[in-house]
């Protein structure tokens, strides 16, 4: 057991009317660090969360906090503390009384919660809202008393669950940098769940990767997008296409039928791989001086840059870029070594990765049965 | 059409309220005739005061009324937690139906089997007097159950299931929780119950017939009244029941406006 470690999960294993949400999760939660799971709904991050909390036993291994073992510890004895996606305040009490709770739970004196409670309220910039009626307030604002609320009873570790999935977008944004800098003023532990990978990689110090009741991979927001281990992170985090290919030696891979020089070593000598190249990482090119050609076959205009699909030999790339081009055009596409990253095949392989399907609707759609 | 719907609302309004009007006005009558109201008076309701037997009933007719209402109430919410927190659906479909039937039942049925049921128990224990205080009680908190449950029911229903998990995480024990928190949440849907029990139990006649063996509540005492001849002050009573459930079913309906405004 690490000392810089506040939270460890070892072999964790749920099930729920015999189908397995969580697989034997290992995790270590570092102290004070700002840690995401990320993933599709039904991979396991709440579940995770929520035996954190105390709100769930695990049905095998064991949870640990600053090296204590945490199994059967009941919720009310955590020094953790929960932000509830619907923000669960009292509706009985006002914005005063829902953050003096968890004081007053532990008979702390009048004239200190008055101090404790004025003090989280700014903190939150929620002075003078004091008597309102929970109610009355706004989305944003139920979230800041939720906030308020929880880290007013000094928590080692902050969990939050998907806190920000009932805020529009704008919202959103301004809460996104107010937990960070809340979290960095108190250095707390916070511990955030989200299916949004772009709210992940903005916020965290690292981020865990989960589906199916297994984490995927674990690694800084760079190494997330920049190294993803299987085609799964590859196609979860940011936009990618995803091809097979073989390793012909080091520093060398062959896919869609050209050579490729690129800077991934260790791997055996014809081994089959998952390529990853991103769509802004490609160069479009005239035909001649392309490695690949192919046709273009939908162009959508962006306002940042343009996201054109390129038919090559049947498989659409998706490549991002300032130049105009038409559909019908016949263009080269150009990849330099450092934009291509290479990944052993797993379980996931052939199922990302191809935007032959793709629509701007369809990413909508998915967007919304998420959400549900 | 529309003063064609007016007229029939005002027809319904009429016939509704007719007999309690005239009764109502018969009630103040200074003669003992039905038909000629000859005079203002309270002299019914002084006569009233001074009738041992009624205020005796009247006595017995309030503590059933309080304290089935509270008791119910205190073991109907208790019953609504449990079956809300069932997660097996079949068994709480199984309990509801179960809950409801004495609601659906005939009261006639419900009062001859109580009766049955405490004469037995009675015999068993060799009680003299089997029937008494304590079975018309046991009897009005039986029929009382499932308005409270139905009543509690819905209001923990609309409870956000992550309060209680906050107040947990708050550093609450489970009890603690369910007193601070959920509790405070579903107190409308109790207080209806309460008042829905309380008036159940203060006008129940079939019932209370066949349990209450000597402990005449005041239903009972107005039908034996009924058998010899009915004097005016039967109205004044009548009137002064009406009275008190008119106002606690303004108060039941003031309650649950109240809890809608807030849920708005």
């Amino acid at each position: 057991m690490k000392k810089e470690n506040i939270v460890e999960l070892k072999n964790v294993s749920v099930s729920f009317d015999g189908e397995k949400i969580l697989d034997s999760l290992d995790l270590s939660i570092k102290n004070k660090e700002f840690i995401t799971l990320l993933g599709p709904s039904g991979c396991g991050k709440t579940t995770t969360l929520r035996i954190i909390a105390g709100f769930l036993d695990q049905d095998e291994g064991d949870v640990f906090f600053e090296g204590n073992l945490l199994n059967g510890v009941p919720a009310y004895k955590r020094q953790i503390n929960t932000i509830f996606q619907r923000y669960a305040l009292f509706p009985h009490l006002n914005v005063y009384e829902n953050v003096a709770f968890g004081l007053r739970v532990k008979k702390m004196p009048e004239n200190e919660i008055k101090e404790k409670v004025t003090e989280m309220l700014s903190l939150v910039n929620l002075s003078g809202f004091e008597k309102r009626s929970i109610d009355t307030l706004s989305g944003g604002q139920q979230q800041r008393v939720a906030i308020a609320r929880a880290i007013a009873n000094h928590p080692k570790v902050l969990l939050l669950d998907e806190p920000l999935a009932a805020l529009d977008l704008k919202l959103r944004k301004d809460m996104q940098k107010e937990l960070k800098r809340i979290q960095q003023q108190l250095s707390i532990t916070f511990v955030f769940v989200t299916h949004d990978q772009e709210e992940a990689l903005t916020m965290s110090d690292r981020v865990v990767v989960m589906d199916n009741g297994r984490i995927q991979q674990i690694g800084t927001p760079q190494d997330i997008y920049n190294e993803p281990q299987n085609a799964f992170v590859a196609d979860f985090i940011g936009e990618s296409n995803i091809v097979d290919g073989v390793m012909l030696k080091d520093c060398l891979v062959e896919f869609s039928g050209h050579k490729f020089e690129c800077l991934d070593k260790g791997f055996e000598e014809n081994e089959a791989v998952d390529v990853v190249v991103r769509p802004e990482d490609v160069d479009i090119v005239d035909v001649k001086s392309g490695m690949l050609k192919g046709v273009v076959t939908s162009v959508s205009f962006l306002g940042v840059h343009y996201e054109i699909i390129v038919d090559i030999g049947g498989f659409k790339w998706m490549i991002q870029t300032t130049d105009e081009r038409f559909v019908g055009d016949k263009v080269g596409l150009f990849i330099e070594p450092d934009a291509i990253h290479i990944m052993k095949k797993s379980e996931y392989s052939g199922l990302y990765g191809d935007y032959s399907s793709y629509s701007e609707e369809m990413d909508h759609l998915s967007d919304i049965i998420e959400e549900e | 059409m529309k003063w064609l719907s007016k007229l029939y609302v005002c027809l319904i309004i009429f016939f509704l309220y007719a007999p309690v009007a005239v009764m109502v006005l018969f009630s103040f009558n200074s003669a003992e005739s039905v038909w000629v109201f000859e005079g203002f008076s309270l002299d019914w309701y002084k006569s009233l005061l001074f009738d041992a037997t009624m205020l005796n009933a009247l006595k017995h007719t309030l503590i059933i009324a309080v304290l089935s209402a509270i008791i119910s109430t205190v073991l109907g919410t208790a019953a609504a937690v449990g079956i809300e927190a069932l997660k097996n659906r079949i068994a709480k479909k199984a309990v509801m139906t179960v809950t409801n039937i004495p609601m659906m039942n005939a009261d006639i049925v419900t009062g001859i089997s109580l009766m049955l049921l405490f004469v037995f128990i009675g015999k068993l224990i060799g009680l003299h007097e089997s029937l008494g205080f304590f079975t018309v009680l046991i009897a009005h908190i039986t029929f009382n159950l499932p308005y409270v449950i139905l009543s509690v029911l819905p209001k923990l229903k609309q409870t956000d299931s992550h309060l209680p998990e906050a107040a947990l995480d708050l550093g609450c024990t489970p009890i603690q929780a369910f007193f601070k928190v959920v509790l405070p949440s579903i107190s409308t849907g109790i207080a209806t119950g309460m008042i829905m029990a309380f008036t159940l139990s203060l006008d129940d006649f079939v019932i209370s017939y066949f349990t209450c063996g000597h402990y005449q509540t005041l239903p009972i005492v107005i039908y034996n009244m009924t058998k010899k001849t009915v004097t005016p002050d039967t109205y004044a009573l009548s009137t002064l029941i009406f009275a008190s459930v008119f106002l606690l079913l303004v108060l039941y309906n003031a309650l649950q406006t109240k809890a809608e405004k807030r849920r708005g």
